[in-house]
């Protein structure tokens, strides 16, 4: 239903390596930088969270929306990128 | 002053900030994370306000103690709660979590409030309002404005529903409303039809529901309503209400055979023949309408026939007893047959352009040949212009311009004068 971004296609793609927190989809130069000030540097440390919450999107992007600021749509998005990174690479 | 639910994890961190230095706390350093400020902040802001529910009014005392009988404790001293601790009290409301770390420990107590508010109201007020509260709770939770206003107004929809009922509380109370709600359902049949084409997806299982309860009382709820559209919609002298009256007066003289449209355009012919021409012609068609779609609604129809019948009883003596005056053509009404063609039609703009084109399909045919005969002259001219490859020109005029041969005597003229020309150049 919902169509995915180049951003995630690009993200899903691969494996993230030492990809930075804005490859994220739906993290931009903002909420990138509100992350790295809280010690999310990289996409791995944001997928590290996400795992914590035992990939639960809801708690995700609960999570993301206070640590961050995003809104529900950019939350989503990120979630549901790094639950399809999960899905093909984990 | 301060609810007896605190949620400092939702508050920003100048506003933690704030309230550690309002309570003489030291501060962490800046670059800490939230997560350490709200720890602080319920740490020693939530044990004060544990002091002050003491001395809270009475009333919210009892609130609190009605509602949240066997969680008090817990609610209370949440921020105390080990990891071990709030693991199970998740795991008692059947929310299996993940590790209880430093970033993940303040979306479980979130997480863990709110199933223990949405449990305690659920004591209070019964099964289905916790239904209701839980609904609620997921549009909050999920989206923040998107289906915020629909979800209030499902849940005043609801609410009312179900204030009527007051009986049907099982957890089968799908049913059971489908039967207290008919009499509603009939007054607000066309009402209630439009909102749930706007629902977004998420509300469709709730929609769905909610035309279940229509399904039953659809057909019912169509006759009435179409009876009473029917009735305002027409000013003339005979009231619409005929229409179904005398359709259905047609349709159960005839009803125990099964109806066809063939059988139906078989009458109209015959009826054609009979009388004059427009009146029934639209008659007839509206009848044909009526007849072809008052057939779907036969079942239910006994009870609201003879209800119109008593009420409309100038009705005119007709072979098949229906009578029917010129109405408006349905909207979107696909199939139906042509005769509703009236002489005034509007013209679309697509006719016009149509009408436009077709002006010029007859041109067309002109403006080819005249492109043919441009053709050729420019063609002629460019042979009779053209001054250096004689050859393929000259055998080219040989064969059709045989009978021309002053045009030959001038090519040949031409060709012997350039020849030694060309020759003589080369």
């Amino acid at each position: 239903m919902s169509t995915t971004s180049q951003k995630h296609r690009d993200f899903v793609g691969e494996p993230m390596g030492d990809k930075s927190v804005t490859s994220l989809s739906g993290i931009g130069e903002i909420l990138g930088k509100k992350l790295e000030q809280q010690g999310f540097d990289k996409a791995y440390v944001v997928l590290g969270q996400f795992l914590l919450l035992k990939k639960d999107s809801e708690m995700f992007s609960e999570w993301l929306k206070d640590a961050s600021g995003a809104n529900s749509r950019q939350a989503g998005s990120c979630s549901q990128c790094l639950r399809e990174w999960c899905d093909a690479f984990l | 002053m301060s609810l007896f639910m605190e949620d400092p994890a939702h508050f920003s961190k100048s506003r933690l900030k704030s309230d550690l230095v309002a309570h003489n706390v030291v501060l962490p350093p800046t670059k800490s994370r939230k997560e350490i400020y709200v720890d602080l902040h319920l740490k020693h802001i939530a044990q004060k306000n544990a002091g002050d529910f003491s001395s809270d009014d009475e009333d919210q005392e009892q609130d609190l103690a009605d509602k949240e009988e066997e969680e008090d404790a817990e609610i209370l001293v949440q921020s105390c709660l080990t990891d071990d601790d709030l693991k199970a009290a998740l795991l008692k409301h059947g929310v299996k979590a993940g590790p209880i770390v430093a970033s993940t420990r303040a979306l479980y107590e979130n997480k863990l409030r709110r199933l223990q508010q949405s449990e305690g109201q659920g004591h209070v007020n019964g099964v289905e309002k916790g239904v209701l509260y839980s609904d609620s709770e997921e549009e909050e939770e999920q989206e923040d404005g998107e289906s915020g206003s629909e979800g209030a107004n499902e849940e005043t929809a609801e609410q009312s529903n179900q204030a009527q009922q007051g009986s049907s509380q099982n957890g089968d109370f799908v049913y059971p409303q489908c039967f207290l709600l008919s009499s509603r359902m009939r007054a607000h049949a066309t009402r209630k039809r439009e909102p749930i084409p706007k629902r977004n997806s998420r509300n469709v299982i709730k929609s769905s529901q909610q035309s279940r309860h229509h399904c039953s009382q659809i057909p019912v709820g169509i006759t009435k309503a179409s009876s009473v559209d029917q009735r305002s919609g027409l000013g003339s002298g005979f009231p619409s209400g005929t229409h179904s009256a005398v359709s259905n007066g047609g349709s159960s003289i005839s009803s125990q055979q099964s109806f066809s449209i063939t059988e139906m355009v078989q009458e109209v012919e015959r009826r054609k023949s009979l009388s004059s021409r427009p009146n029934t012609e639209r008659e007839l068609n509206g009848s044909n309408v009526q007849e072809h779609w008052s057939r779907s609604n036969r079942p239910s129809q006994e009870p609201v026939k003879d209800t119109i019948k008593e009420m409309f009883l100038n009705m005119e003596a007709s072979p098949t007893g229906i009578c029917a005056t010129r109405r408006r053509p349905i909207k979107g009404a696909a199939g139906r047959p042509v005769q509703y063609i009236y002489p005034d039609t509007p013209t679309s703009p697509t006719t016009l352009e149509r009408r436009e084109v077709e002006r010029r399909l007859v041109p067309i045919h002109i403006q080819i040949l005249v492109f043919f005969i441009v053709a050729c002259l420019l063609y002629m001219i460019y042979v009779c212009v053209e001054e250096n490859s004689f050859n393929p020109f000259v055998a080219l005029l040989d064969s059709p311009d045989q009978g021309s041969e002053s045009e030959e005597g001038l090519m040949l003229q031409a060709k012997t004068q350039d020849t030694p020309v060309i020759s003589g150049q080369e």
